[in-house]
This record gives structure tokens, C-alpha cells and sequence, in this order.
């Protein structure tokens, strides 16, 4: 497996498993079982970025010479088309963001902070079909 | 997917003292990945590249990379 592929992987992982404990704590807050508290989405993001990091650095050690190499032709053209795929992701569940306008919530102040939420949610869905299509695309070239 | 473009690298890394694909990867400035998948015509490369590769083995480009399809479909 590239260094590259590790790389997809391991930022699609990071990200499924840190924003899916982030959402999983919006759907209890949604269903009212715990209150909201905006620090834990400014932690996730730390310790995504630090999981992102130090993985990084144990695949760079494990192959140096991979990770200092910059992206060749057929590398950036599998980035372009994952990137592709994600903006049309990104761009339905943005709708679908502003949609949840028309949900009939008691305090209009949630609307705010469920559109806020759901684009959240849309950013994160994207960049995670982002990294899963790279990882088919370096699979399928393999 | 495979592309309609047939090469003859392998034969012709074997020619050069088995030139091993890092080593050809490294000559023409892409990953081994790249060099295997141009090998197994799953990815059809730049023509920056393919002259790069038929210029490593001091040959014309077509007797590195061959047309294999029948034409385009319209």
C-alpha cells in the first residue's frame, strides 16, 4: 500500500470515527437525553487534527522516502476526482441544510444551531466521500 | 478499468538489466505505484511521461505504448 493510500486512510478513519462520536452526541442532544455543549465540537476538532498528525508521522517514518516524494501526475488526478465527487456531496447536503428551516422546532433559536449542526454534518459527509473514493481509486489502480 | 493503450515496459526494463519499477519510477519522477498501474494499462500516462519513459529506454515512443482501441465511440 502507497503512502498516499495510507494517508486517505487514515484521514477517512480519524474522521468517521472522531466526527461519528461528535454526531452520535448531536442525535442524543436532538433527542433531548443530554444539552449542548459547543466546547466538545472545538475538542473533536483537536483531536482530530492530533490523530491526523501523529499517524502521519508514524506512516512518514515507516516509509521517509515515500513522504518526502510530492504527488506525481495520476495522484493528483485521483485527488481531482475524489474532490469532484465531494462537491456534488457537499453541494445536495447544503440544500438540504437550509431545509431544516422548515422543521417546526419550539424555540426559534434552534433552527440556528440545527442548520449550524447540519452543515457540519455536510462539510464532514464530504471530506469522508472525498477520502473513500481516493481509497477505491488507489485500490482499483492496484 | 484498463485503458485501450498496450505497453511493453516490463520487456523493456527487463532488457535494461531488470530495471526494477522504483528504479524507473525514480527516472521519470513518479511513485512505482504509477510505474505498475502504466504497466498493467490501468492507467494511461501524460505524454510528458511516456516520452520520459521511451527517452529512459533510448526508444521511440511507439515501440513503448501501442493503440489498442478500435477508434473513438461517437
Amino acid at each position: 500500500m502507497s503512502f498516499r493510500e495510507k494517508s486517505a486512510w487514515i484521514s477517512f478513519v480519524s474522521l468517521v470515527v472522531v466526527f461519528g462520536a461528535y454526531f452520535s452526541y448531536i442525535g442524543m442532544v436532538l433527542a433531548g437525553l443530554t444539552s449542548n455543549r459547543f466546547a466538545l465540537f472545538l475538542v473533536m476538532v483537536a483531536v482530530f487534527i492530533i490523530a491526523e498528525v501523529v499517524l502521519h508521522i508514524v506512516i512518514a517514518t515507516q516509509s521517509p522516502r515515500d513522504a518526502r516524494t510530492p504527488k506525481d501526475e495520476r495522484e493528483q488526478l485521483i485527488e481531482l476526482k475524489a474532490t469532484r465527487t465531494a462537491f456534488y456531496v457537499l453541494l445536495v447536503s447544503a440544500f438540504g441544510s437550509i431545509g431544516t428551516v422548515h422543521l417546526r422546532l419550539s424555540d426559534p433559536d434552534d433552527h440556528l444551531w440545527l442548520m449550524m449542526q447540519a452543515i457540519l454534518f455536510s462539510i464532514v459527509f464530504a471530506e469522508a466521500v472525498k477520502f473513500a473514493r481516493q481509497i477505491v481509486l488507489y485500490r482499483r489502480d492496484a | 478499468m484498463d485503458t485501450a493503450i498496450r505497453n511493453t515496459i516490463r520487456r523493456l526494463r527487463f532488457d535494461h538489466s531488470e530495471m526494477t519499477q522504483q528504479e524507473l519510477a525514480d527516472k521519470i519522477g513518479v511513485t512505482r505505484q504509477t510505474v505498475n498501474a502504466i504497466e498493467l494499462s490501468k492507467y494511461s500516462p501524460s505524454l510528458e511521461v511516456a516520452f520520459r519513459i521511451a527517452a529512459v529506454f533510448g526508444v521511440p515512443l511507439d515501440e513503448v505504448f501501442q493503440y489498442d482501441g478500435k477508434g473513438v465511440k461517437r
